[in-house]
Formats: C-alpha cells, structure tokens, sequence
C-alpha cells in the first residue's frame, strides 16, 4: 500500500473504529434482524425470510402509525417553511429590533422537546381550561391532550414551537445574502415589495428553501420527544407514530426485535424515498431558474 | 406620504412580531410564575405572580432529582463526548480532504452515507452492540457511542473547511521539518478553530437535550442526565404541578442560562452548520 493511504488509514482509524461499531454495525445488522424471528427474551435468533414484512401488510396499529407520521409530515413541512420564511422575512425588513427577536424566536430549539413537551402539558391541561373558564376563550375548550382530533394538533404546537426558529435562521442567512443592488434596481425599475420578493428573492434563496424542506421532511418523519413527552402515543395508539410504535414494539412490549426492525428498515426506505423524490425535483427546478 | 405608509407598515410589523414573541415565550414565562406559586393558587390565579413566592417548590424538587448529580452526569457526559467527536473527526477530516485517492474518497463515502439513515434503524442493534461490549451503563460508554454517532456529519464539516485552507503553510511546516503529528497539532488544528467551533455549538446542542439513547443506555440512576431525572419524576409527581413546574424550571435553567451569554456564538453556529 502506498503510504499516504496509510497515513490516511491512520489518521482515520479512531473514528472507522467507533462509527463502524456504533453505526455501521448496528445499521448492518438491522436489516439482517429484520429477516429473523430474533425475539429479546430468546437468545437464538433465526432466519425466516420475509415473513416479518408480510406481518407489516396486515399490522394495523403500525399502518395506522404510519398514517398519523404522514399526516404530522405534511402539515409540519407546510407550516414549519411558511411560518418561519415568513418570520425571516419580516424580521429583515425591520429597521429596529432584528437582534432581539431572532434570539426570541430561536430560543425554544435550545429546549429538549421533553420538556419542552412537559411544559406544553400545563398550557394544554391548566392554563387553556382557565381560560375557558375565567374568559370565556371557548375555542381552547377542548380535550387538547386526550381527544386524539386534538391532540394532533397539540403535538403539532409544540413540534412548530419547537423548530420554527431553527428554519428562520436558516431562511435569515439566505436573505442576507441576496445582494442588495438587485433589490435597489428592481425598486427603481418600479417594483413593489410584494413583487421584489417573489421575482428576485425567491429565486435567489430556492437553495436555502430546499435544503428547508429537506430538514423538514427527515426530522419530521423521525418525531419522537414531542408524541412520547405529550401523549405517550395515546388515547389508545390514536397519536402513535412510527418511531413510537418502533421502540415500543422493541422495548416496550414482547422485545420483538427481528419484527421491529423490519418496521425500522420500511421507515428508513420511506425517508430515503421521499428526500431523494423531493431533492431531485426541486434540484431540478432551482437549475431551470 | 409614501414615508407614512413605509413608517406605518414598519410599526405595524413590528407589532406583529412583538405579540408573536410574546406568544412563543409565554409558556415558559408561565412556568417561571407558576413554579413559585401553590397548587391552590394555580388552581385559582394562573396568570398572575405569586401571590407569596414559594422556594419550597424547588428545594423539593433539588434535592429529589438528586439536581447536581445529574447535572454534572449531563455537563461529564456532553463534554467527554465532544472531546471524543473533535478528536476523531478532525484528524479525519482533515486527512481525507488533504489524501486523493480512491480509498480516501471510498472512507469519505461511508462515512456521508449514514446520515441518511435514521436512529430508530440502527437503536435496537446498538443496544444489542452496548450490550455485548459491556459498554451499556456507564456514560463514558455512552460517550464513545455519541462519538460514533456524530463523527459523520462532523468529518463532513472538518472535510470541507480544511479544502478551504491554502496548503502552502503546511508544506512551508514540512520543509522546517515537522512531522505530520506535530504537523496536525501544532499548525493544522489551530486553523480548524472556526469549524470546530461550529461543531462544539451543534453537538452540544444535540446530546445535551438527547433523551432517546441516554433513556435505552442508562439504568443506573446514578448516572442519570438531567433530561432522565426530570421525566422520571415527572411521572411519579403525577399532575402536582407545583412541584412539577419546578423541576422543569430547574431543568431549563443552565439552557437558559448558556443561551443568554452565548447566543451569539449559537445562532451563528448553528447558521454555519446548517448551510454547508
């Protein structure tokens, strides 16, 4: 071998050690486990083809699971970008006060979603139900945690709460770095505010609203902290996403882990599909532009 | 006129921003009040301040979550891990970009591959890894898994800052007669600051507030982080808010804490991560 490869071997050995035990194996493995009846309680595990995802056509609980996680992803994808394209670009056409609200804005992703979720609970459960009661807000008179027609959308406050600031930091770096001569000779050409954002902005930070959408996609396929923090997965399995059904299925009820993984693997060819789908055809669109 | 309108639409906005911010910090500001008040007294007054402002609350609630043991558990196992994230994704980092090859492109490749796979693909294999090596428990263990972990996206930032970097002086170096340890020590990491720096601010973010593998891992309460305390206690407290609102308020306290001094330096690291 010739030695700068062995240097390069060397220098990357701690790193090959730890990534390949701690995720490459365990990735590796997930898939070999997928095709086994391997049960947590049962040392032996054997190999039993594809019978684990034939199980995963008729398990309710884990379509339904899946169902609730697509409904959360298009609402998240859609309100996450608006909300915080829209704060961003506000925010920059402000002459006072950029500093202050950004900072604002993004505190709530320094929280863990645990208690940021915790925290949430006491606004659902005491503080909306007094509000009811001493102002008459009849609108947050709801079960906000214990019907699941509402608590969709609880876990959807919190989720938004939660991550906005982090995608308006995003869409603020894009917009600074749309030069602003362009922005000056479009308004001298006689355009308005309205028409300046959508004819020069927009295309000049499509890149930044695809890797947006990007972020949105896979973290909101992979929620967790938010649905195990607010509603267990509950009423019943009504809130359950496919995260939540994987570890419970795994760690919580008979540990089987040959079929959990199998519920492991579709949820990573779904988050792989639907990224790649939705980089290629906005990638696609940024460069006709 | 058109300056009247361009003053109004400012104020106007402003406006709005100020009633969001408000709306995005109010629950927290809630829980700050209500932390000091009685259960009787949320009961009845939920919006206003304390009527006597109750330390009781949090007195329970330090010594109950056991509060500086876990804390230090979190500050221990949040800087071992970055310590182990640093190291070995800068040395990485840095050689693959500085190495063409095939292999070199081939171990970059591995590496980029597995940020798109999911944690809840690789958790039950891993705790099944944790389990054979021994290293399930302790949280130095914990460690070396959030260093493998984090290493991928981390070698990709060291990867494309140190393409960035003229190769003059580390040829000028070589010539004086450093040898590539020292190379790397003593000329090379100093460079790296600003990234390493980018990637401190994000992976302290990330496992600080991880709940998911620290919850898998650690059984022990005595190496339980903070996150771990809170939610244990918060199912035995069982709607007793009060005490509760306390315990979060003691949980979110060094985030905020860190966040005042340091937002700067956070917002514009987790800028830098997100655009590369």
């Amino acid at each position: 071998m010739k030695s700068k490869n062995k240097q390069l071997l060397l220098f990357c050995l701690p790193a090959l050690l730890l990534y390949s035990t701690f995720v490459l194996y365990p990735a590796i493995g997930g898939f070999w486990y997928s095709l086994t009846d391997w049960n947590g309680l049962n040392p032996t595990k054997e190999y039993v083809g594809f019978i684990n995802y034939i199980e995963l056509l008729e398990d309710e609980n884990f379509i339904q699971s899946l169902k609730f996680t697509m409904k959360y992803v298009v609402y998240m994808v859609i309100l996450q970008n608006v909300l915080a394209l829209f704060i961003a670009i506000v925010i920059e056409s402000l002459n006072k006060g950029k500093k202050v609200l950004r900072t604002v804005f993004f505190f709530p992703n320094m929280i863990s979603m645990i208690i940021g979720g915790f925290i949430w609970m006491f606004i659902f459960t005491r503080v909306f139900p007094y509000l009811v009661d001493e102002y008459g807000v009849l609108f947050l008179d709801e079960s906000w945690i214990g019907d699941p027609n509402f608590s969709f959308y609880s876990i959807l406050i919190l989720s938004l709460w939660g991550s906005v600031g982090y995608l308006m930091i995003i869409y603020i770096a894009a917009l600074q770095s749309v030069p602003g001569s362009l922005i000056e000779a479009a308004k001298i050409d006689g355009a308005n505010k309205l028409q300046v954002i959508w004819h020069i902005t927009r295309p000049l930070i499509a890149n930044s609203i695809t890797i947006g959408i990007f972020v949105s996609l896979s973290s909101s396929f992979k929620v967790f902290d938010q649905v195990y923090a607010l509603t267990g997965g509950g009423p019943g399995r009504a809130t359950q996403v496919v995260s939540l059904n994987i570890f419970s299925e795994a760690f919580a009820m008979q540990s089987r882990y040959g079929y959990a993984s199998a519920k492991a693997v579709v949820l990573f060819l779904i988050i792989l599909l639907i990224t790649g789908v939705q980089l290629a055809i906005m990638k696609r669109k940024e460069v006709e532009m | 006129m058109n300056k009247v309108i361009e003053k109004a639409s400012q104020i106007l906005l402003l406006l709005v921003m100020i009633i969001l911010a408000i709306f995005v910090l109010s629950p927290i500001i809630l829980a700050v009040l209500n932390s000091f008040k009685t259960n009787g007294e949320i009961y009845t007054n939920i919006l206003s301040l304390p009527e006597t402002w109750q330390f009781e609350n949090y007195v329970k609630a330090f010594t109950k979550t056991n509060y500086m043991k876990s804390l230090t558990n979190t500050i221990f196992l949040v800087s071992l891990s970055l310590f182990g994230i640093i190291f070995v994704s800068s040395l990485a980092g840095y050689k693959l970009a500085r190495t063409k090859s095939r292999l070199s492109s081939v171990i970059f490749f591995v590496f980029i591959i597995s940020m798109l796979i999911p944690f809840h693909s690789i958790m039950i294999g891993l705790v099944d890894v944790a389990n054979k090596l021994n290293v399930q428990g302790p949280l130095w263990g914990l460690a070396l898994i959030y260093t493998g972990i984090g290493a991928p996206m981390a070698i990709f930032l060291y990867h494309g800052f140190t393409k960035n970097i003229p190769l003059e002086i580390e040829e000028a170096a070589l010539i004086d007669g450093c040898n590539s340890f020292q190379l790397f020590t003593k000329i090379v990491f100093p460079m790296l600051k600003p990234i390493t720096a980018t990637i401190v601010i994000l992976n302290a973010l990330w496992i600080w507030n991880d709940f998911l593998l620290p919850l898998l891992m650690i059984s022990d309460k005595e190496n339980y982080t903070l996150l771990l305390s809170t939610k244990m206690l918060f199912g035995q407290y069982n709607s007793d808010w009060s005490k509760i609102l306390a315990l979060l308020v003691l949980a979110l306290l060094p985030v905020i804490l860190v966040y005042i001094f340091m937002q700067k330096y956070i917002v514009k690291g987790v800028s830098d991560g997100a655009i590369k």
